[in-house]
């Protein structure tokens, strides 16, 4: 299975949703605790198993997460460390890049999520506390959601409907917005610590999950929120990110400061089905690819980003 | 939203068709991600008695809110409480806002009781500024009254001075001509009347100089009392600057070991307050470890801490010691051309597996090595697969049968099997036929009828897909749809 050797550590990892064999990595230098940052889009070969570069940009500072448009085959936008948000077209060299700079953000742009149903807006969690809905079109924000008391980890879009978007902070809750709503709509105290990241199921729009630095994942139904579906152990250490899988409707995967990536079905009362240990650092970046059934990727602290199915030993050449 | 690209039409036109479907939906399903609960008193009861403490008082709102909403209070909830809870007044306010137990404070308050309105009105938001307007005010304050005070003080000894002065020439003015008439009468009476005088005015100039002594004292002690008065104020604004910082990256139930490490951070990385919260906050079981270990890292003591790289802990304290590591270049990151058009889309949006309702089928294994399927990972573990399926398809045919064929047109589901050949029989039969249309419309559309129970549970077969039974239904679908499948990939 292809493993692509980044320069700098890698933080996120994205499937574009036009092009099957293309995909997108957010890296920053020094961990990201202060350096450059570098956005990878990378192809994989389709006469063997190999990943190869197609196209790189350059960063002031860490690039913490990157999203491909939902309308643009060609566009993908970073989630810059220092605050900005920045548009990338991948048809134009380099130099020609990036085509759009916001700088609104007061703290480091942790997550950028690109609407896939309305596709015409995204929204950006920072850890200035506020989450931000901007269209690419725009010069500016169009709306700026500041209820969170710490820093805002993600927000990802609801997958069906396309004005909600759940919200994960720091300051322990998860939190349901609408954007023709003044405020949030619903506060979901999901965990005793920070909450890292979140996801909707893809098939069930009422249902969501949720990482922790409490090592767990809770799956939540907002229809009644005040107990969670299911908790999921498993993981030695925080659990970085969580992601439902666009094709099996109880399939979760997480990856962990415990350097693994998990598989979880969160309907079974085993609900760990998969595992796999192929990182040598911190796993932070996760994702399933929409256009391939099966197809996954992560990336890790130790620079490396895999490619492979599920089922498959990632390591395995 | 207002003006799509052309290339967008297909996509919205069919995002419109599953926007009318989830119209109606829509308003009732929407409504789920909002909080529909009443409000309930007796958490507010709670709300209140934290709020109410005094401790509390002196906490940001945001603290309060985000504290109130760990413990699962909605937000009407919340407001609710914070509409209850007595406004508190300007003298009490100022007397919370300062540190715990610190009785300087006290003086402090009274000295500013007489400050303006508007400074103690406005809410706490930024201390700081507040502790400037008060820092200022006291010091003009007490500058105006030691001014006032000496002024006083020197009116108070200058004027007798002068007096005394004036009268000692008066005295002698007066004296020198009785003197003069009285020549020879006494040398003693002379000498007598000028050891008086002597020790008259050494008197006074013992009264004038105690006095001035006084005044000196006064002064400095006026001038003491200032400087403590300062001294005060900085402690004052260390202590609250320590707070806020406490309080910013704290919250109400870490443990004593994260909040400790908060200090160590404050020095860190390029700037203060970067970084920090991501070094802090994304784990916090490592963050002791970090801080601490600046020599080859040893294993960790608590092992709830995941081990960090090697490099991590050497960048961490380079950063520490100021330094900044080496590998960083300058990079201008900025878009060379502003105005630079958004591409033209090339590909049209494609339709996202879930819109149809249900997970796909399994695809064929042919084509890249990426779409190439362990036959492992289908079964991935499950035992329950073709249950699942099963299920799901259930729950999904119940709300949209339009939505199930993917990627086809909508197949009408097969007749179900006869399993009561007796209830079809009924059925046929024409007599009671008006009658049976009727309830074979009622029982479609909710599950009381008043028929037989047979006919029930025909109808039942056809219309809904639920229950055990009507997996020969869903089966005979699966396979009609798995026949045109393949009679399609055979094309």
């Amino acid at each position: 299975m292809p493993v692509f050797k980044a320069p700098f550590n890698g933080y996120s990892v994205k499937f574009s949703p036009f092009y099957e064999s293309r995909l997108a990595v957010a890296t920053a230098q020094n961990f990201g605790i202060l350096g450059n940052g570098r956005i990878h889009v990378l192809e994989l070969s389709p006469g063997g198993p190999g990943v190869t570069e197609s196209i790189a940009f350059d960063t002031a500072d860490a690039v913490y997460d990157v999203c491909w448009s939902e309308s643009h085959d060609s566009v993908l936008i970073a989630a810059i460390g220092d605050g900005s948000v920045k548009i990338y077209d991948t048809a134009l060299p380099p130099p020609s890049n990036p085509i759009r700079s916001f700088q609104e953000h007061a703290r480091e742009v942790h997550s950028v999520d690109y609407n896939p149903t309305r596709r015409d807006s995204f929204v950006t969690a920072s850890w200035d506390d506020t989450v931000k809905l901007w269209a690419m079109d725009r010069p500016a924000s169009i709306r700026t959601f500041k209820e969170h008391a710490y820093c805002v980890y993600q927000a990802v879009w609801n997958p069906k409907h396309g004005d909600v978007f759940a919200s994960a902070s720091g300051d322990c809750t998860l939190r349901i917005w609408d954007v023709r709503e003044p405020g949030s709509t619903m506060i979901i105290p999901a965990h005793d610590l920070e909450i890292l990241s979140c996801d909707w199921n893809k098939y069930d729009d009422c249902v969501l999950a949720t990482c922790s630095v409490d090592k767990t994942i809770k799956v939540w139904d907002v229809r009644s929120y005040r107990a969670p579906l299911a908790v999921l152990n498993g993981h030695g250490y925080a659990v970085r990110k969580v992601k439902f899988s666009p094709h099996r409707r109880n399939l979760i995967a997480s990856c962990s400061y415990d350097m693994s990536v998990c598989l979880w079905d969160y309907m079974v009362e085993d609900a760990l089905v998969g595992r796999y240990d192929h990182h040598t650092e911190f796993a932070v970046g996760i994702d399933m690819s929409v256009l391939v059934e099966g197809l996954m990727a992560s990336t890790g602290w130790d620079e490396l980003v895999y490619v492979w199915q599920q089922g498959m030993d990632p390591r395995a050449s | 939203m207002a003006t799509h690209p052309q290339t967008h039409e297909n996509p919205s036109i069919s995002e419109a068709t599953n926007e009318v479907q989830q119209g109606s939906e829509t308003a009732k399903l929407e409504s789920v991600f909002k909080n529909s609960e009443p409000i309930r008193e007796d958490q507010i009861q709670n709300a209140i008695k934290f709020l109410s403490h005094p401790r509390v008082r002196g906490s940001p709102v945001i603290h309060r809110r985000s504290f109130l909403e760990r413990k699962g209070l909605t937000k009407e909830e919340i407001d609710e409480a914070f509409r209850r809870v007595p406004d508190p007044s300007p003298s009490e306010q100022t007397a919370v806002t300062s540190q715990d137990g610190q009785q300087a404070v006290q003086g402090q308050i009274q000295a500013v009781q007489h400050a303006p309105a508007p400074v103690v009105m406005i809410p706490p938001p930024s201390l700081r500024s507040r502790f400037r307007w008060y820092h200022a005010v006291l010091a003009v304050g007490v500058l105006a009254a030691s001014g006032a005070g000496t002024a006083v003080f020197v009116k108070r000894s200058l004027i007798p001075r002068l007096k005394s002065w004036v009268r000692k020439i008066m005295l002698e003015e007066e004296s020198d001509p009785l003197e003069k008439a009285d020549a020879k009468p006494s040398l003693a009476e002379e000498a007598v009347a000028a050891a008086k005088a002597a020790s008259a005015a050494a008197s006074d100039v013992a009264r004038v100089s105690q006095e001035m002594m006084k005044t000196k004292s006064e002064e400095r002690k006026n001038f003491e009392d200032l400087m403590q008065l300062l001294g005060v104020q900085v402690q004052e604004m260390k202590s609250l600057s320590n707070n806020i910082r406490y309080l910013e990256r704290n919250s109400n139930n870490l443990p004593k070991v994260y909040s400790a490490n908060q200090e160590v951070y404050s020095g860190l990385v390029k700037t203060p307050a970067e970084r920090r919260p991501y070094a802090n906050g994304s784990n916090i079981d490592y963050d002791s470890r970090s801080a601490r270990s600046t020599s080859p890292p040893a294993p960790p003591a608590d092992s709830s801490q995941p081990p960090h790289p090697k490099s991590y802990m050497d960048i961490m304290s380079m950063i520490q010691r100021g330094e900044k590591p080496s590998n960083i270049r300058e990079i201008n990151d900025m878009p060379p051309n502003p105005n630079q058009q958004l591409p033209n889309p090339r590909i049209a949006p494609k339709a996202k597996p879930w819109d149809y309702g249900q997970p796909p089928q399994d695809e064929s294994s042919n084509g890249p090595w990426w779409q190439q399927k362990n036959p492992r990972s289908a079964d991935f573990g499950y035992e329950t697969t073709t249950a699942r399926s099963i299920g799901i398809q259930n729950e999904t045919s119940t709300t949209e049968p339009a939505a199930i064929q993917k990627q086809r047109s909508w197949v009408p589901p097969q007749p179900p099997p006869v399993v009561m050949p007796e209830a079809a029989e009924a059925i046929r039969r024409p007599k009671p036929q008006a009658k049976i249309d009727q309830e074979v419309v009622a029982a479609a559309s909710d599950d009381q009828s008043g028929v037989s129970d047979e006919l029930q549970k025909v109808t039942k077969f056809s219309e809904s897909g639920g229950d055990g039974s009507g997996r020969l239904e869903i089966t005979e679908i699966q396979e009609e749809t798995e026949h045109q499948h393949i009679g399609q990939e055979g094309n």
